[in-house]
């Protein structure tokens, strides 16, 4: 066979499995809808600094031409932005996928690291500087956000403001209203949907790398180390997350990181169970005894010819995972137990419940941006469970 | 004397959206008593028949764009000829349902899934009967459901009533089939392939049994088989099926014996028995090449809160045996003889209990997993199940390549695809399979495939266990053809496992039998099979349902002749 010919093949290649997925996945109308919502959650979560804020985006004052959003982005913000584009490239670039991964991986905790020491925004935020600034007329041009208040502007400079209903203020535009502090709805949901987002896929991503090995070991060895793996599974199975967080939030403090660490840590075990069952189906299937049979070194064996067909119900268990940990950290929210001064959706309704009088704006938006992310994944994850299923997907070619 | 016609059956699957003709046409019929084989490979299209004639076919997701399927029923054709004739196609659901049962009882290919698991024996077989028979007491019933397993000699019956499922032998899960398919006395069985899933000395039994029933009952038969062994044992009429088309009917003599289309011709000529046998010079002992001594493995039975090992299942006791090179050494036994237990334990894939295992005449029985390796290469396995033997996520190159890299064969990815390229060319593959993936092949590819994975180490000893089993005689055929071909020309040594006593008779030079653990006889493959010495090796060869070349097909019972 020579060169020719093999070009000649290349055009009779055979789509991989993760295409064929792909694709059967994209055919499903519930699943667009959810991908379609999560894109909009990544591109407003990222962006979240140039949608809403009280920072001009352009500010033209004696001639000089100056960025206040830019001088004010966080180490986070920064993150946010690098990550995006990482990932972007991720799916853009060609080469093999573990490649990738390792780059995007790094790329992010360099990232990190930058950010955090090179990136020092004021550490005193003045909301109304530039209000007051243009009202005094000072400003010869300005480019405002869409949304021109910040998530934690809480308006000293309006005078009493409050709650507010969507559109009454006659100076103030709030498309979806104020909250008790007199803070924008909209602008604290836009900034509130990066923890719905880092909370579900860095909960989730912990919870699946832990259940991930030890359901393989277990799956894989039986025997002893199943024996031990399933206990470990029980008892983390018997601790209530939300107990546990809560107990954590009493010792520790608020913080969003031991969030996502004690959701992923306790929600590991659903997936050990998944990953365990397959290997042990998966062990005595006659491919895997051919590899063992072929002397493959064992994580060949584990991660190339098992893992991956073992991955069906995992990934339809994750996306469902995702939307349970959005869930928790909403609860905690809901409660009380969730970030101070930070916006989350959870938080928003919360303060929906404490007003003495029922505030329609608080409950409703918050309340449907949950219920869509949530509703989102869980269309996802079916659609998932369809396209990986050969029961339920037709095979393409000549099968 | 008709019972069932069927004229110009035409059914039609949905599949994809597009309408597959599975039954292209098929007209037969089977008469009172006599027996009517469909023969054909898989996916000719001879169970679509039966399902449609019962009527079993998924709702929506078929059509008959013409056909007739007429039942009659006793006496019909004196007293109102054609007319009284029950039009099976067309008929509603309750009168299906009166006829499924009633007066057509069927049985399926698969004992081990074709009963209820959380029904008892009496349970299953009561349910059908309470069904047709409403005016039947209680009394009545259970004497019935006793009288049909003591007809199907059940042993101690009484006692079975009360049994599940997974308390049966497969063997004895069939004879709870055909009783529960006999139950209400039918007038035509259907029988779906009911031996295929059972060893040669139980489908030697239970032929005989649905042989005896019938003529005792003097019901038709439609049985639909893919073996011609079976065919030659029990039809009275054959039907060759291919491709949804009846393509030849005729007595069971002159279909088998003189055969008029080439279809038949053709299956019949790929029967291993009837392969032409290559002229191979008698072999010089050599060294063997893989040596088994007196292999243990026994598997603890824990019982009890603490686990304790009570006892121990002796799947393979003491068994000693040697391949040597250029030779190819047939396993043969029934299913739990312990066979592909010692095929495992041969390459190191479970551990042996004792014994010693010798490749090349290096012990390799305890060698840790990295001293293994450098064998690894040397000894291969190409598995039963075409369906898994293939990592379906990896293209045909991954998984050639992979363990040539393990083994730093080839001097880079560039080297070892053209080595697998031309790996795929002496299977007899197209090379543009390897960038294709398992499931877009045929079984017989697939094994094909599986070969060339083992070949790709150049190994010097091949374990093939049971690799034609699941495949139909013309692919089978292909694939003995060239296992031989590889072992003539590469000397490879071979220990194939089996229970096809024709593939025997074709590949092997010798043959070991095995039972319940033990070499029972071995010897070279036609002295064994002209003269076996033991009584266990008599019975199973005495089971084997053949077609002998020529001689008048042997015919047992009284159905053959109860019908002018």
């Amino acid at each position: 066979m020579n060169d020719a010919e093999i070009a000649v093949d290349r055009e009779k290649r055979s789509r991989p499995w993760g295409r064929q997925v792909l694709a059967a996945l994209l055919k499903s109308t519930g699943a667009r809808i959810g991908l379609a919502w999560v894109g909009v959650l990544v591109l407003v979560a990222t962006f979240a600094p140039f949608i809403a804020s009280s920072h001009p985006l352009l500010l033209v004052v004696d001639g000089q031409t100056s960025s206040p959003v830019m001088a004010y982005l966080t180490p986070v913000d920064w993150i946010w932005l690098i990550g995006f584009v990482a990932v972007l490239l991720f799916f853009m670039l060609p080469g093999r996928l573990w490649l990738r991964m390792l780059a995007l991986l790094m790329t992010l905790g360099v990232t990190t690291v930058l950010a955090y020491t090179l990136v020092s925004p004021p550490a005193l935020i003045i909301y109304e500087e530039y209000r007051e600034l243009e009202q005094a007329g000072a400003v010869e041009r300005v480019l405002r956000a869409p949304i021109p208040f910040s998530a934690k502007d809480y308006l000293r400079d309006m005078g009493d403001t409050g709650v507010e209903a969507p559109l009454q203020a006659e100076d103030r535009r709030h498309w979806l209203g104020t909250e008790d502090n007199g803070a924008d709805v909209a602008a604290r949901m836009i900034h509130a949907s990066r923890i719905a987002l880092a909370i579900g896929f860095i909960a989730t991503g912990i919870a699946l790398s832990i259940g991930t090995i030890i359901g393989g070991l277990m799956g894989y060895f039986s025997g002893v180390v199943d024996i031990i793996g399933m206990r470990l599974v029980e008892i983390f199975e018997a601790i209530p997350t939300l107990f546990l967080l809560l107990t954590f939030v009493a010792f520790f403090g608020r913080s969003i990181y031991m969030m996502m660490i004690i959701i992923g840590i306790t929600s590991w075990s659903a997936y050990a169970r998944y990953v365990r069952a397959e290997f042990l189906k998966l062990r005595e299937q006659d491919f895997v005894q051919a590899a063992v049979a072929c002397g493959l070194p064992l994580p060949s064996i584990l991660f190339r010819h098992m893992l991956p067909n073992g991955l069906a119900p995992l990934l339809v268990a994750a996306s469902f995972g995702v939307a349970s940990a959005i869930l928790a950290e909403a609860t905690l929210s809901f409660l009380g137990l969730g970030l101070v001064d930070d916006p989350s959706w959870g938080q928003m309704l919360n303060q929906a419940v404490q007003s003495s009088t029922f505030n329609w704006w608080l409950a409703v938006f918050p309340g449907g941006a949950i219920f869509l992310t949530v509703f989102s994944y869980n269309l996802i994850g079916e659609a998932l469970r369809d396209a990986v299923d050969p029961h339920t997907r037709r095979t393409e070619g000549t099968s | 004397m008709n019972l069932l016609d069927v004229e110009d059956l035409v059914t039609e699957l949905a599949s994809d959206r597009r309408w597959m003709r599975a039954v292209n046409g098929v007209s037969l019929s089977v008469r009172r008593g006599e027996t009517f084989c469909l023969v054909g490979e898989s996916g000719s299209g001879k169970s679509v028949t039966a399902l449609s004639v019962m009527g079993l076919l998924p709702a929506g997701k078929h059509r008959h764009p013409s056909g007739v399927v007429r039942l009659y029923s006793h006496g019909d054709e004196a007293i109102a000829g054609r007319s009284a004739a029950l039009d099976l196609l067309h008929a509603d659901e309750p009168t299906m349902r009166a006829v499924r049962g009633g007066r057509i009882g069927m049985i399926f290919q698969e004992p081990m899934t074709s009963l209820n698991p959380v029904l008892t024996i009496g349970e299953q077989l009561d349910e059908s009967l309470s069904l047709h028979y409403p005016e039947m007491s209680d009394q009545q019933r259970s004497e019935r459901i006793l009288a049909a397993l003591e007809e199907v000699r059940i042993p101690d019956p009484a006692k079975r009533i009360n049994e599940f499922p997974h308390r049966l032998s497969g063997g004895q899960r069939q004879r709870v089939m055909i009783a529960m398919a006999l139950i209400c006395e039918p007038e035509l069985l259907i029988a779906d392939e009911p031996t295929t899933a059972l060893d040669v000395t139980v489908q030697a039994e239970i032929l005989k049994l649905i042989r005896e029933l019938q003529s005792r009952r003097g019901m038709g038969l439609l049985f639909i088989t893919h073996d011609f062994g079976v065919v030659a044992q029990i039809a009275d009429t054959v039907g060759v099926m291919s491709r949804g088309e009846l393509v030849e009917v005729g007595r069971v003599e002159d279909v088998l014996g003189r055969p008029r289309h080439d279809y038949t011709r053709n299956l019949i000529a790929a029967l291993p028995e009837r392969l032409p046998r290559p002229v191979r010079p008698p072999k010089v002992t050599t060294t063997p090449l893989i040596e088994l001594r007196d292999l243990k493995v026994h598997f603890p039975v824990r019982q009890g809160l603490m686990r304790r090992v009570v006892d121990s299942f002796k799947a393979v006791d003491g068994v000693s045996l040697s391949v040597g090179a250029g030779e190819v050494l047939a396993l043969v036994g029934e299913s739990g003889c312990g066979k592909t237990t010692l095929a495992r334990a041969l390459l190191r894939l479970i551990e042996p209990t004792a014994g010693s295992i010798l490749l090349e005449g290096q012990d390799i029985t305890h060698l840790g997993r990295s001293g293994m390796r450098p064998y690894r290469r040397r000894m291969q396995v190409v598995f039963q199940d075409p369906g898994s033997s293939l990592n379906p996520r990896l293209p045909i190159l991954s998984t050639l390549r992979e363990p040539m890299r393990v083994h730093g064969i080839g001097r880079d990815d560039d080297a070892r695809r053209h080595r697998a390229a031309a790996l795929l060319e002496r299977v007899e593959m197209p090379t543009d399979s390897l960038w294709r993936y398992p499931h877009e092949f045929s079984g017989g590819q697939r094994q094909r495939l599986a070969i060339a994975r083992a070949l790709v180490l150049e190994p010097r000893f091949i374990m093939c266990d049971e690799i034609t089993s699941a495949l139909d005689v013309s692919v089978q055929a292909g694939i003995l053809r060239l296992l031989r071909r590889l072992v003539d020309e590469e000397g490879l040594g071979m220990l194939f496992i089996t229970h096809n006593m024709g593939v025997v008779e074709y590949l092997a030079d010798r043959m070991a039998v095995m039972q319940a653990g033990r070499l029972v006889e071995s010897g070279r493959t036609e002295e064994v099979l002209r003269a076996p010495q033991e009584e266990y090796t008599r019975t199973l060869l005495a089971a084997v349902p053949r077609l002998v070349a020529g001689a008048p097909i042997p015919r047992q019972g009284s159905g053959a002749s109860a019908h002018p």
